[in-house]
């Protein structure tokens, strides 16, 4: 808010009041537990954002008329914890506590389970693809065993291999996965989380752990991964954040550990640009990071309960959905060659920075 | 009458006449002759013609004087052969055309002669009709250089006559004639259709008289007012007839360098005039100054068919003589332009016709002449515009802006030109900005108030009305209506040919430049978006491509932030102490309230707040102001029809919280501005409107409540939108509720008041939304036995006593429950025990139904209703006397929202009883009286939950005893047995003599009624012997 005249009360020692979020969207009615922006990039000017709820359904909203245009109920009333686009199509993938994978087609405004996949683990791990733009892709997700991950030929759906741990590493359960690849070299890789607080690389076509560290003590619940500067980010149930990277010999180890006033990050998300970083944190509120120097930069607080999950869209507009069955639509540091602002929100994202105190 | 057919009879006849007229030249001759010619056929008459005539022309030739009265007979009689026959002969037609003209020559002046104004009429009706007799060729061939002198002669002769004459007759006729001589009858039988060839030799002969004949005009033209508009007329339609035959841009194009040597004596060549380049910029100088004369003079003539004429002329000449007349074209053009906004129909349809016709045919846009005129035209008026506003009167100043929305008109798209000269731009802003200055002195702006809060406007159904009227407004320079109809066409007009961006612009920084131009800025603002939708703009110019919908929705998105930023929308309209007092007493107009008298004695009660306080006028000013702005929303809404859905986020916020403005004006304006968007987003109503739309205005108020002390009126919005919603609402508020709640618990101390008014609409509105509780009271009544069963009828009689209304089933329920009442207490009380026994069962069951470990979660109406009663039973201690009332208010709501939920309700009853005793023996009689209605409310819900009873009672039965203020009315030691008797409540409530007070006879009585319904039981013997023990 440019136009404030006094700040309010509470926060008269800080020159800069706490932004507001740029808008909320209600009506989701129960606790959001996944976000996922969708379009935006491919022509069309107003991005939709997808959330996944307690009660199993899927919203699509509108950022334009910031209303829900279509609800999709695929998951019998089961929690619904990851949401993601393939590149080509209109595909929706979903995963839901009610162990099922459902594919969902919704070109020309059909929305229709085409097709899905079992799971086998009851976590809250959620999956991950690799998809570059051809017609096959990569799907991993938790495997039958407690401690394995799945990886499947998509949409063939047949198994490519089982990453099952060696047996006296016992990380636990796996908590979130990234697929990815270098751009040097073709070989699929997976980033994995566990239980135990480390975070493991493996190669999937070898089927065997390149690399293993220890970031956290207490599970890992959420991470991303910066390919480019082969950075890494993870949350975990305790009071701080770990940054890792990865070097050319691809061994994983700790840059440097960041600690937070109250313990629990749900989720961590990257801005698509690797300028910031935005956590989703268990003490309502959601902070933001300088990516690289992990300067604390915000600290957004608008929800009264547990924020869930985090997601930055192409143009920077970030969504936090959390427990009090609202969604938060920020607009922080907006990216500059960014041109479709006018109907998300006014320009204020430079003066967040200087009140930080997470 | 006989008639002969035959030439051969006809002679016959005739002969003898003739002869008779050619020996003795009489008027009775002459009479004879023409009452013969009246049986000759036309055919018979046109073989005799030369030997008819010939006596007749005798006549006139013969030498020495003559009486008038037998010429005109002579010319009569002339003009009636000639009217019935042809002339196919030319020198009889030069012969007769001398002949006739003659009649009126007179040898000693220049003037014509001095004669009868009948022979002056005989005269030129005889030539008129000659001329129309001749044949076309022969008449062609008449009008040879040769001629030109005796031409020349009978010209000047009509000229004088049509100035000097005083008949009108004789006027018009000369005027006439003087029209069949040049060639411009517009009669049907005159050839009409030249050559090429023709016609430049006819123009030749004519440029000779053209001084001569545009000069006499314009006298005739400019001369008397008196003289009768029909003359002034017939003379311009001979000017312009005349000029734009002879400076016909066609003719003179074909004009050789060199002059052709006439074929005709010296004498009269000299008389020819060669039409070159030189003669034509000569002639066009001079005419230029008549015709600049001329229009001054006419274009404000009283009469329509005057003023239609000139039309006429300006079309003429700007489309056949656009070349040679150019320098005229500036004050033509002026003249056309000034009159598009005639008061008469007729000229102002002739007028756009013209436009339009110009318009099709490009005679402006697509001639670079005519564009720079009007540009410099446009130029030159912006530049004297302010002067010509802050000095001329109305009428002047309605000429000068009709002036300026023609030259708009007329320049379409060009009239960027002007506007990207910034000192022209600048200049034409400062006149508009100036000339719309509002008059803000007057006082009812500021003092009128409205009262009612509850649904907006429900009486209005939007899809009805096309478009709501604006609100009267008075301005500082101008008294007249129609002045701003034509400003806001100029405004528009500009918005619609102009630049938009250009414009927006500049009238932006104009708008935030200063508060005195800020009013007038939105006004320009409103019209100029409207223009650029082409609202109410007819399009001149078809090429001309209007501001595309998304540039259009850009444009509105920046003005609609700037009109609601805090700085512009939150504006001081009334002094601040008495907002806090009024707000409170508005908001309890719902209830029966005694406003009146809380009215009188609280806007006392309120200390002047420390801040100075605004001048009237400069509220006036801000009234307005928001107003502009408001009916601006409303405007752009039409601008941008069902697009405008997208801008209801941000836009519907802020006009839902003016809605609920105190100032009557504003929320006149909020309510009007939210019928247009209905009209045009395609919402059949108000309610439908803030219904569709409620989740923009959450997202709105809970943002804005973060931000309070920026931000004071966001609880009125909330409050506007549960009064007119329905329970789809409640998901999508039930956030915003929370964070009410955690807000008003960081601001108890400043803000209650406001708050307060939330929860009393939010309770208001759960109690509405969620009925059904009722029903289940009903059945747990029936179930409970009779004497439970009247108590239960409470909620729906208080509810009922919200909108005052007793219906005639619920005095029959009061006298049936009387009758089980009276009953009762005559000792017919065997069953009543059972009953109360019986009515100790439903706890037992809920209890079982909630179970000890997993308790079903608690509706949302259910757990709010919890939160705020929470609340109100801290603020029930309030300092504030409104505070506490309202506070009551909403206590009451809440029992009755929560009456289904005892576990829920008799904890927090428990929490409520001391302060709310405490209301009742030491606070202000009102709060009392509240706080009595209130405590009557438990009892009916209490009484019926016997394990709870005690608990809830005898916190007040420990303390001193409940006492009334001035006079004790009841003992404590009677409370628990008045809750364990309903009946026993009823009547010690229906005894209006027992809380009778000497302080105030005129509330009470009606309190006691209103006890008495609510409990609906009626008078009866003390029961204390018939209570069980």
């Amino acid at each position: 808010m440019e136009k404030m005249t006094a700040p309010p009360p509470n926060m008269a020692a800080s020159p800069l009041p706490p932004p507001d979020p740029c808008f909320v969207l209600r009506g989701a009615q129960s606790a959001v537990h996944a976000l996922h922006f969708f379009g935006g990039a491919q022509g069309q000017v107003h991005p939709l954002l997808l959330s996944g709820s307690l009660s199993g359904l899927v919203h699509i909203w509108s950022l334009q008329t910031r209303r829900a245009v279509a609800t999709l109920d695929g998951h019998g009333g089961q929690c619904v914890t990851w949401l993601q686009t393939l590149p080509q199509g209109r595909q929706l993938l979903s995963q839901g506590r009610d162990l099922k994978l459902c594919l969902w087609d919704l070109a020309e405004g059909r929305n229709t389970v085409v097709d899905s996949v079992p799971l086998e683990s009851m976590g809250f791990c959620r999956s991950s693809i690799l998809a570059g733009g051809q017609e096959r892709w990569m799907l991993a997700m938790p495997g039958r065993g407690n401690d394995e991950v799945q990886i499947l030929e998509m949409p063939s759906k047949t198994s490519v291999c089982t990453l099952k741990p060696e047996a006296d590493a016992k990380p636990g359960m796996p908590m979130c996965l990234e697929l990815w690849q270098a751009d040097s070299s073709p070989r699929p890789l997976l980033l994995a989380g566990y239980e135990d607080g480390s975070v493991a690389l493996w190669d999937v076509s070898e089927r065997k752990v390149c690399s293993r560290v220890a970031c956290h003590t207490e599970p890992v619940m959420g991470f991303d991964f910066d390919s480019q500067k082969a950075r890494g980010v993870s949350g975990s149930a305790e009071k701080a954040l770990a940054v890792w990277s990865l070097d050319e010999q691809q061994a994983l180890q700790v840059c440097r550990t960041h600690e937070l006033t109250n313990p629990g990050i749900a989720d961590v998300k990257i801005r698509p640009d690797r300028k910031i970083l935005a956590t989703a944190g268990w003490d309502h509120r959601v902070r933001v990071f300088h990516w690289r120097t992990m300067k604390p930069l915000a600290v957004l607080s608008f929800h009264s309960a547990t924020i869930h999950c985090v997601a930055f869209a192409t143009d920077g507009l970030l969504a936090a959905g959390s427990g009090d069955q609202r969604i938060s639509i920020w607009s922080l540091y907006p990216i500059s060659t960014d041109s479709s602002t006018p109907l998300l929100g006014h320009t204020e994202g430079g003066e967040v920075g200087a009140h930080a105190s997470a | 009458m006989a008639v002969f057919d035959t030439p051969e009879e006809a002679f016959g006849a005739l002969r003898p006449v003739c002869v008779q007229l050619t020996k003795t030249q009489t008027v009775e001759n002459v009479e004879h002759l023409q009452a013969q010619l009246q049986a000759v056929s036309d055919s018979a008459l046109q073989e005799l013609q030369q030997y008819i005539l010939f006596p007749l022309r005798f006549t006139l030739k013969t030498p020495g004087p003559k009486r008038e009265r037998l010429i005109q007979s002579v010319v009569e009689c002339l003009t009636f052969v000639l009217s019935s026959t042809c002339v196919k002969e030319q020198v009889l037609l030069q012969e007769l055309f001398s002949e006739i003209s003659a009649c009126l020559y007179s040898p000693k002046s220049q003037k014509p002669a001095a004669v009868s104004e009948e022979l002056k009429l005989a005269v030129i009706q005889g030539l008129s009709t000659l001329m129309h007799s001749a044949y076309g060729d022969i008449l062609l061939a008449f009008y040879e250089p040769s001629i030109l002198p005796r031409l020349g002669f009978a010209v000047s002769l009509l000229l004088d006559l049509a100035e000097q004459e005083k008949s009108k007759q004789i006027k018009i006729a000369a005027l006439k004639c003087l029209q069949v001589l040049l060639f411009q009858c517009d009669c049907q039988d005159h050839p009409r259709s030249l050559d090429e060839l023709e016609q430049k030799q006819l123009g030749d002969l004519f440029a000779s008289f053209l001084p001569g004949i545009s000069m006499a005009l314009a006298r005739v033209i400019t001369g008397d007012f008196k003289q009768g508009h029909g003359i002034i007329v017939s003379s311009l339609k001979t000017f312009y007839k005349t000029v734009s035959f002879i400076m016909a841009d066609e003719q003179l194009e074909r004009i050789s360098k060199v002059q052709p040597k006439p074929a005709v004596e010296h004498r009269v060549a000299e008389l020819m005039v060669h039409r070159e380049a030189k003669w034509v910029k000569n002639t066009s100088d001079k005419l230029t100054i008549l015709i600049k004369k001329i229009i001054e003079c006419v274009s404000g003539h009283p009469h329509w068919k005057v003023r239609l004429a000139l039309i006429e002329l300006v079309e003429a000449l700007l489309l056949k003589c656009s070349q040679s007349l150019v320098g005229s074209a500036g004050p033509l053009l002026k003249a056309l332009v000034g009159l598009v906004n005639d008061e008469s129909p007729e000229v102002q349809a002739q007028c756009s016709k013209v436009l339009r016709h110009f318009a099709d045919q490009k005679v402006v846009v697509g001639n670079r002449a005519f564009a720079d005129i009007l540009s410099e035209n446009l130029h030159s008026l912006a530049t004297s515009l302010p002067r010509l506003m802050s000095s001329q009167d109305d009428q002047g100043k309605f000429s000068t802006l009709s002036l300026l929305l023609g030259y708009l008109k007329l320049l379409g798209p060009r009239v960027n030109f002007v506007l990207n000269s910034v000192t022209h731009l600048q200049r034409l802003s400062k006149a508009l900005i100036q000339v719309l200055e509002l008059d803000v002195t007057d006082i009812k702006v500021v003092e009128e108030r409205c009262w009612n809060s509850g649904p907006l406007g429900a009486s209005e159904t939007a899809a009805t009305q096309p478009r709501s009227p604006m609100q009267r407004r008075y301005f500082r320079f101008f008294t007249d209506e129609r002045l701003f109809l034509l400003l806001q066409q100029v405004c528009q007009l500009l918005g619609f040919y102009g630049d938009v961006y250009l414009l927006i612009d500049h009238f932006m920084e104009l708008y935030r430049e200063s508060v005195v131009y800020r009013k007038q800025a939105a006004m320009i603002l409103n019209e100029l978006v409207a223009g650029a939708a082409g609202l109410e703009v007819e399009n001149l110019h078809e090429n001309h491509i209007k501001t595309s919908t998304e540039e259009l929705r850009e444009i509105v998105t920046s003005i609609l932030e700037e009109y609601t930023s805090q700085e512009n929308w939150y504006l001081t309209t009334c002094i601040e102490s008495e907002e806090v007092g009024e707000e409170l007493t508005m908001k309890q107009s719902g209830l029966q309230a005694i406003t009146s008298g809380a009215h009188t004695c609280q806007v006392t009660s309120f200390p002047a707040f420390s801040k100075p306080s605004p001048t009237i006028c400069s509220m006036n000013s801000n009234i307005w102001q928001i107003c502009i702005q408001l009916e601006g929303i409303g405007r752009f809404a039409y601008a941008l029809g069902k697009d405008f859905r997208l801008l209801l986020m941000t836009a519907l916020y802020p006009v839902l919280e003016k809605a609920g403005d105190q100032t009557l004006l504003i929320s006149q304006a909020a309510t009007s501005a939210m019928m247009d968007i209905c009209h045009t987003c395609g919402y059949y109503s108000l309610q439908h409107l803030i219904n569709q739309n409620s989740d923009y205005l959450v997202n709105g108020i809970s943002l804005n409540l973060r931000h309070l002390s920026l931000h004071p009126h966001t609880p009125k919005v909330l409050e506007v939108m549960l009064w007119n919603s329905d329970a789809s609402l409640l998901p999508l508020v039930a956030d915003v509720v929370q964070d009410v709640l955690a807000t008003l618990d960081q601001f108890y101390d400043k803000r209650a008041a406001s708050f307060v008014g939330v929860l009393h609409a939010l309770l208001a509105a759960l109690a509405q939304w969620f009925p059904d509780t009722d029903d289940l009271r009903q059945l747990q009544g029936e179930s409970a036995g009779e004497a439970g069963s009247h108590l239960s009828q409470r909620p729906a009689a208080s509810e009922k006593g919200l909108e005052n209304t007793t219906t005639a089933e619920d005095m029959e329920l009061f006298l049936l429950n009387y009758l089980k009442e009276k009953d009762v207490a005559d000792g017919n009380v065997s069953d009543f025990d059972n009953e109360e026994e019986e009515q100790s069962d439903p706890p037992k069951v809920d209890e079982s139904d909630t179970g000890p470990d997993v308790e079903p979660p608690l509706p949302v109406q259910i757990q709010i209703a919890t939160d705020v009663m929470e609340r109100c039973i801290h603020m029930l201690s309030d300092k504030n006397l409104k505070i506490r009332l309202k506070v009551l208010d909403v206590l009451n709501l809440c029992v009755v929202v929560l009456q289904s939920h005892k576990n829920q309700l008799l904890p927090l009853a428990h929490r409520a009883w001391p302060p709310l005793v405490h209301r009742l023996t030491n606070d202000d009689p009102l709060v009392v009286l509240r706080a009595f209605k209130k405590k009557l409310n438990y009892q009916t819900f209490l009484s019926s939950v016997l394990p709870w009873q005690c608990a809830v009672t005898r916190p007040g039965a420990v303390s001193a005893g409940l006492t009334y203020p001035r006079r004790q009315v009841w003992r404590l030691s009677e409370k628990p047995v008045l809750q364990r008797h309903p009946a026993k409540a009823g009547w010690l409530l229906s005894h209006p003599s027992s809380c009778q007070c000497p302080g105030w006879p005129g509330i009470l009585p009606h309190a006691g009624f209103q006890a008495a319904a609510g409990c609906s039981a009626g008078p009866g013997p003390p029961l204390r012997e018939t209570g069980p023990r």
